[in-house]
């Protein structure tokens, strides 16, 4: 008898330790990034909890929207498999939020119905100007149901937060984002480059009918100001010109130090070809974040040496990796075959950004993980060490960095030296 | 409602596209009047940038009330037409669609470029004070309160439908239709094709400038870029999806055409592909659109045939 | 078509020979004109030139569907951008020589725009829809070519590799530019834009030869004339219908790939882009003609050019428009267009 018993008692014990074994096993292979010291493993969260996911998937602004979509779900993936949620599962809602503001509100519209505890998108600040207050703007508010946290992974225009707050009051506050706003990039990229290349004038040209490339103009006037340096020449251009030879011309005939380009990706190519290869120009040219793209500098398929001396600011690049982004970028690049770009990185960051929230506040409920959101600090994500401060801005250091050869250097005294053969 | 409401949400069609359809089918109906004349006029989408922009500066900046403000866009956008139709509608056929497209570039390309016009002005005549920011360049008009309702567009549909039901019958309505089918012919009968046709123009250009001030303030930013070739294509598109050969048929394709993106969202990348092909198949079959009456009148037929035979297989069944 | 009439055809003449001069003069009177400075007026008269020659040549698309079926065609800038993809493509993925991308291309866009034909125009002829239908229907075709477009190829910006651009005859020489010093003037101009710009005008004059003078030509016009009148001749009316989308496909599939060598930055948008510029030009030139689309093609670019020059580069784009509603106040028909045709 007391054998049987021994034998049940071993039996159980086995069947009750198999799936524990298992589990620690899940345990060992933790992702590198996660707050999995500084919040316990949540107790109270089971089931599924359901965040909305709405990026760009159609139209023009699907080029950073594709990745964006693709480095969430790779964070979910690694966030299940890790039982970083402890019993629950993190389920992603997925909307096309399209490229126009009225797609994004009626991606953002399915999404509140559905009960998410916070919304990660949309892709462009328009979108963003239009779609976020669908989550926490005056009509939510009014109709008494729980507002939701928003947080833009892409999202640079200056002054998001303080618009949102004038607009909705508190419910501003629900608005976050991990992207850096130009305001936070452009001015210390500027004083370093003028910095180290010693630059007194500059000529400007941008796209004047985008919003992103527009503010980012702005910023660029006013930091050249802060740090008197003078604008010689000032050229616009439209979203999708790819002829830039007569604005150029004008730019270039008026000699300044360094050139100041703010554009998007795709007229960035054609733009140095003929700065460098058609009219000549050796000079620095300074980029806003759209240069901030790893296929320009490309031998092949981009600007090849044409980008040599390009310097661009940027809340992320290659020529930065810490130990966490350059498991994300192997891991990416596997999954989806192309290399991951800012965007993607922003957007993995913000999942995972979200998750600890989650996991922090270990609650579902949206204003709880809002309140672990606004307390994220110090946390380790590809982008460096990651917090929001008072303001509820997002915090990391951006990076400067010149192009040589297909390369990103970080921008030294030395790189720049290296590049313009001082 | 609430069932209804539902159900409409579990295809795609929440709240806000439906208000969308809505603000689409009057953007539709606006082009109707000059393609009723025969006028093949592209400007609309213009004028709603006007309607649109003059409303949203005078609520956000002057703190008008909604309804003024939105009155005001549409005779802003009634006022601009003037100077614009008279010499463009000399113009027929593609040349009037292209040049009208014309008039949509070049308003967007002002707004776009309104604040820094005006900084422009305030240097050349030295005035000291700052210049005023008022349209705020590509980075647009942010925070505008979400005014337009469900209830308004409905009614102002409804409004439109009667003026138009009203205009078919009406001197000003057969005088349109005289112009469209041969002007020459018309005007030798004593229309005076020039003050129909501008007046059509009108017309629908405050229809458009309402349009535009309902939009305005439904998603909480406009910017230029809303404004353009694409948009004035898009209006074209409703309409003659639609059908131009009843009133009721630019609303039909205002409407629908709004709805289909967003009934097909769950196709994720291929909703753009699926939505073109349906466009194809629709025109290919119903080259009338879908307010073509003869298809109705079809239907209609067909349908009475059927009550008609299930009518007879009942009575059979009682004889048997 | 062509103006037939000797006294129109000195009038055109006189028209395009008044325009090219009023191009050139204004590179270097518009500094005094308007007292600003501007710099270096024979560059900007070379990429007036250079930016024109591509213009004029996808808006030749427009205006060979227009004149023979008197519609617009609005998938004609989708099939230009397949033009490129499949230029680019065909040498990224499959290594196929540059040189071949050129007629490979030309082919595709023909087949691309016999099938937009037969898709979306055909159907709509059967049932003797009205013109505006068409024109919605190219306008559904050019959606589903941009969304295949954008599944198969993905919307990163595409270029022809560097390297494969070097197998071109002038080698390394391909992108780097001669400077230019003729009679005192200074200006830089790359081998491989002399070269665009002579394929464009050659393909231009191709096809001027080909609708006035050949056979094929002679049927094309009479179909453009009267239908039924060409039914009676026995010429296969569908069968012109056929090959003037073909030409047309093909005529877009060269400016593609022209475009894809010439800017290094293709995406499903290009088209978009193309479409507006291209309809004003061919309207400034007058709706199906030939030299009119040529001409519309450079007086684009050089409004473009020139508000940049002298310094309003924001307004590079409203400028063709004001000068559109000038001209057809004066010319309703365009520069060079015929006045009687009516056409929806």
């Amino acid at each position: 008898m007391r054998s049987k018993n021994l034998l049940f008692v071993f039996v159980l014990i086995a069947t009750l330790a198999l799936p524990l074994g298992a589990m620690a096993q899940d345990d060992g292979e933790r992702p590198l990034i996660g707050a999995w010291d500084t919040c316990a493993d949540p107790m109270s969260l089971s089931g599924e909890v359901k965040i909305g996911v709405a990026f760009a998937q159609s139209e023009a602004a699907a080029i950073y929207g594709v990745p964006q979509q693709q480095a969430v779900e790779l964070a979910i993936a690694e966030i299940n498999e890790s039982g970083y949620l402890g019993e629950a599962t993190l389920v992603a809602v997925t909307e096309d939020a399209g490229s126009t503001p009225e797609t994004a509100i009626s991606a953002f519209t399915n999404l509140v119905a559905e009960d998410v505890s916070a919304i990660i998108g949309p892709t462009l600040s328009n979108q963003a100007m239009a779609a976020d207050p669908v989550a926490f703007g005056t009509e939510r508010q009014e109709s008494g149901d729980p507002l939701i946290p928003v947080v833009g992974v892409s999202n640079t225009r200056t002054g998001m937060e303080t618009d949102f707050a004038a607009s909705y009051g508190d419910g501003g506050a629900y608005f976050r984002r991990v992207s850096l706003p130009e305001s936070k990039v452009i001015p210390g990229t500027v004083e370093q480059v003028v910095d180290i290349l010693g630059i007194e004038t500059v000529g400007i040209m941008y796209s004047d009918n985008d919003q992103f490339t527009a503010s980012a103009y702005e910023v660029f006037v006013s930091a050249l100001e802060e740090i008197g340096v003078e604008i010689v020449a000032t050229e616009t251009f439209a979203t999708g010109d790819v002829d830039f030879t007569a604005q150029l011309t004008n730019i270039i005939a008026a000699e300044p130090d360094a050139i100041i380009v703010s554009a998007l990706a795709a007229e960035i190519v054609p733009l140095l070809e003929q700065a460098r290869s058609q009219l000549g120009y050796t000079g620095p040219i300074i980029g806003g974040n759209g240069f901030n793209t790893p296929g320009i500098a490309s031998e092949d398929r981009g600007a090849g040496t044409d980008a040599n001396g390009v310097v661009v600011g940027g809340a992320w690049n290659v020529a930065r990796q810490n130990e966490i982004s350059t498991a994300f970028t192997a891991k990416y690049e596997e999954e989806y075959g192309t290399p991951a770009d800012q965007f993607a990185v922003q957007a993995y960051t913000g999942t995972w950004v979200v998750a600890t929230a989650i996991r922090c506040a270990d609650s579902a409920d949206p204003t709880a993980v809002l309140e672990a959101l606004a307390s994220t600090a110090d946390f380790e994500t590809p982008l460096g060490t990651f917090s929001f401060d008072e303001e509820g801005l997002p915090e990391h250091e951006p990076v400067a960095q010149i192009i040589k050869d297909g390369q990103y250097l970080l921008l030294t005294e030395e790189s720049a030296a290296e590049v313009f053969g001082e | 409602m609430g069932f209804i409401s539902d159900t409409l949400a579990s295809i795609g069609l929440n709240e806000f596209v439906i208000t969308l359809m809505f603000v689409n089918a009057i953007l539709a109906m606006s082009i109707y009047l000059t393609l009723y004349g025969g006028m093949f006029s592209l400007a609309n989408a213009g004028f709603m940038a006007i309607g649109s922009y003059v409303s949203v500066i005078l609520t956000q900046n002057h703190d008008w009330p909604f309804l003024p403000a939105i009155l005001a866009g549409m005779v802003a956008a009634g006022l601009i037409a003037i100077p614009i139709g008279l010499p463009v509608l000399r113009l027929r056929d593609i040349y009037l669609a292209i040049a009208t497209i014309g008039f949509v570039e070049i308003t967007r390309i002002m707004i776009l470029n309104f604040d820094k016009i005006i900084a422009e002005a305030y240097t050349r005549l030295h005035m000291e004070s700052e210049p005023p920011k008022i349209t705020n360049g590509p980075l647009g008009i942010t925070g505008i309160p979400v005014e337009t309702k469900l209830e308004y567009l409905v009614v102002t549909v409804i409004i439109l439908s009667y003026f138009m039901i009203r205009m078919h019958r009406s001197r000003f309505g057969r005088a349109l239709a005289a112009i469209r089918q041969d002007e020459n012919v018309a005007a030798s009968q004593g229309i005076n094709v020039v003050y129909y046709k501008n007046a059509a123009f009108i017309l629908g250009a405050m229809m458009a400038g309402l349009g535009g001030g309902f939009s305005g303030h439904l998603s909480r930013i406009i910017q230029p870029g809303s404004y353009g070739f694409g948009t004035a294509v898009d209006i074209l598109a409703y309409s003659v999806l639609g059908g131009i050969s009843s009133w009721y048929g630019p609303i039909l394709g205002g409407l629908a055409l709004t709805a289909l993106p967003e009934v097909l969202r769950p196709l994720k990348e291929y909703t753009g592909l699926i939505n073109g092909v349906v466009l194809l198949i629709f025109i290919a079959y119903l080259p009338g659109g879908l307010g073509d009456p003869a298809l109705w009148r079809s239907v209609r037929r067909n349908m009475s045939r059927m009550v008609h035979l299930i009518n007879k297989g009942k009575t059979a069944d009682a004889g048997a | 078509m062509q103006a037939s009439n000797p006294v129109l055809k000195l009038k055109s003449v006189a028209i395009t020979v008044l325009v090219m001069l009023g191009i050139a003069l204004l590179a270097y009177e518009l500094p005094d004109i308007l007292d600003k400075k501007v710099l270096s007026p024979e560059q900007h008269l070379t990429t007036v030139i250079w930016v024109g020659s591509v213009y004029s040549l996808f808006a030749l698309g427009y205006a060979l569907v227009f004149s023979i079926l008197g519609v617009l065609n609005l998938s004609h800038s989708a099939v230009f951008m397949w033009g490129g993809y499949i230029g680019v493509m065909s040498v990224i993925r499959y290594d196929i020589p540059i040189y071949y991308t050129l007629p490979l291309a030309m082919l595709g866009g023909g087949i691309i725009g016999v099938l937009v034909d037969l898709i979306a125009f055909a159907p709509l002829r059967r049932r003797n829809a009205p013109r505006i239908s068409q024109l919605i229907s190219s306008l559904g075709a050019s959606a589903v070519l941009v969304n295949l477009a954008q599944l198969e190829f993905g919307t990163s910006p595409e270029r022809f590799p560097r390297t494969t651009l070097k197998e071109l005859p002038y080698e390394a020489t391909v992108a780097r530019p001669y400077t230019i010093d003729w009679l005192g003037a200074e200006f830089r101009i790359t081998p491989l834009q002399v070269s665009i710009v002579v394929i464009a005008f050659a393909l231009m004059f191709l096809l001027q030869y080909l609708v006035a003078r050949t056979k094929t030509g002679k049927a094309m016009r009479v179909v453009a004339f009267n239908q039924k009148v060409a039914g009676l001749l026995s010429i296969s009316v569908g069968g012109i219908f056929r090959l003037t989308f073909f030409l047309a496909g093909a005529l877009a599939g060269a400016a593609g790939v022209l475009y894809a060598l010439a800017y290094p930055s293709l995406t499903p948008f290009t088209g978009d882009e193309m479409a507006l510029k291209g309809l004003t030009v061919i309207v400034l030139g007058g709706l199906g003609s030939i030299r009119g689309a040529v001409l519309g093609g450079l007086l684009v670019a050089a409004f473009e050019v020139y508000a940049t020059a002298i310094g309003y580069s924001w307004l590079k784009d409203a400028l063709p428009f004001v000068a559109l509603f000038l001209i057809l106040l004066f010319r309703p028909q365009g520069l060079l267009g015929e006045a009687t045709v009516k056409r929806a």
